[in-house]
């Protein structure tokens, strides 16, 4: 019998998560014997054109990382959703829209006029940017165009499973992998992680939960056996779905909130901002007014990860 | 007390994301005084249609 083929693709992201399949280690070779790989840009040397020449719901699994950000990226995750049978949000940014999505406080314009024109970096004295078609004597280049707005994968196609994190933890990436060896997968729609919250599966000391002055990271050192957020650390974990393994908290670092929010909640920013203001403690207009100047950045806090799947989904655009 | 604390973070919040000041107001009206809460109600109603309807991208491209 033939084996299932197996595809990955990249589109707005870093190239951890293709490296959280290849952290897999020896079990990368368990993989690869499963299934076989027909595209994977990172590692193996299939083009775009090889896909295209697929028939239909060829390839039985495709797992996508990355958001979506140019007319590039669009076409290929249409491409690989016609051409396979599930397709999985792979990551924060295929499922959240993940860091890349915090572009979606400003758009295109803003985003050109900082990269190519204002960087104290930049050389750029004829103030090239890049165009869509540029003429040049042996003919037409294109570049794919860049959207104002970063999108998630299902906002572009649908998604039959969603494995969050920056990156995916080994252990999730072999779960789904064993999900679909084993013909064991969920309902469509399911989030391969855990159904509690960070702060459910966190086994640190947790007291009372109130808490006088926020501290950022860089503020303080805290202790590593205590409840972060009782410590003033703003900590995601209240809203954050689990089953990361805990992998920030145990480096004595709080919570980003990579892993989405838990199942009932629709906005994971807005549940975040009612934890955090719950517990901050205070009844006058100093106290308040001190706690909302303390949390420099609640937006770029709250929705590092979720923007694009937020229910604000961006800053609003006001175009001419 | 929690919901004083929480509405201006998340003011603070959805400047953030361009939504205008004006969109959100935090009132305390007791269950006596019927007329206050009528004149802000329609004060309220009447600030949110001079601001026009809500959307998400101000009428952009590529929402």
């Amino acid at each position: 019998m033939a084996k299932p083929k197996l595809a990955l693709y990249w589109a707005a992201s870093c190239g951890g998560c293709d490296v959280a399949v290849l952290d897999t280690n020896e079990k990368i070779l368990d993989i690869a014997n499963l299934a076989d790989i027909v595209f994977w840009p990172i590692a193996v040397d299939f083009k775009y054109h090889h896909v295209r020449a697929m028939e239909d719901k060829s390839i039985d699994l495709c797992l996508f990382n990355g958001a979506i950000r140019s007319t590039e990226q669009e076409e290929i995750a249409r491409l690989l959703r016609d051409k396979s049978k599930v397709m999985v949000a792979f990551g924060a940014c295929a499922c959240f829209g993940g860091i890349p999505a915090l572009a979606n406080f400003a758009n295109r314009e803003e985003i050109f006029q900082t990269v190519y024109h204002e960087l104290p970096s930049n050389s750029n004295d004829s103030g090239t940017t890049p165009l869509t078609k540029t003429e040049v004597a042996e003919g037409e280049l294109e570049l794919p165009e860049l959207f104002d707005t970063v999108l998630t994968l299902e906002q572009v196609v649908p998604v039959e499973y969603f494995v969050p994190g920056c990156p995916p933890p080994v252990d999730l990436i072999l779960k789904l992998v064993d999900l679909f060896a084993s013909g064991q997968l969920p309902a469509v729609g399911s989030v391969i992680a855990s159904d509690k919250t960070l702060c459910d599966e966190c086994e640190r000391i947790k007291e009372e939960k109130k808490i006088t002055k926020l501290y950022r990271p860089h503020e303080i050192i805290p202790d590593p056996n205590k409840c972060l957020l009782e410590q003033g650390i703003i900590c995601c974990g209240p809203a954050t779905r689990g089953g990361c393994g805990l992998r920030c908290i145990e480096a004595n670092m709080p919570c980003r909130g990579c892993f989405g929010p838990p199942p009932g909640v629709t906005d994971q920013g807005a549940k975040l901002v009612s934890a955090i203001a719950s517990i901050y403690q205070g009844d006058n207009e100093d106290d308040i007014k001190r706690m909302v100047e303390e949390m420099v950045d609640p937006a770029g806090t709250f929705y590092r990860f979720g923007l694009a799947d937020s229910m604000m989904k961006r800053k609003r655009l006001h175009k001419r | 007390m929690k919901t004083a604390r929480r509405i201006p973070l998340l003011k603070k919040m959805l400047a953030q994301l361009g939504i205008e000041d004006e969109r959100v107001r935090l009132d305390w009206v007791s269950a006596s005084e019927g007329d206050r809460f009528a004149r802000i109600v329609n004060e309220m109603t009447e600030q949110i249609r001079q601001l026009g309807p809500f959307s998400n991208n101000g009428g952009g491209e590529n929402g």
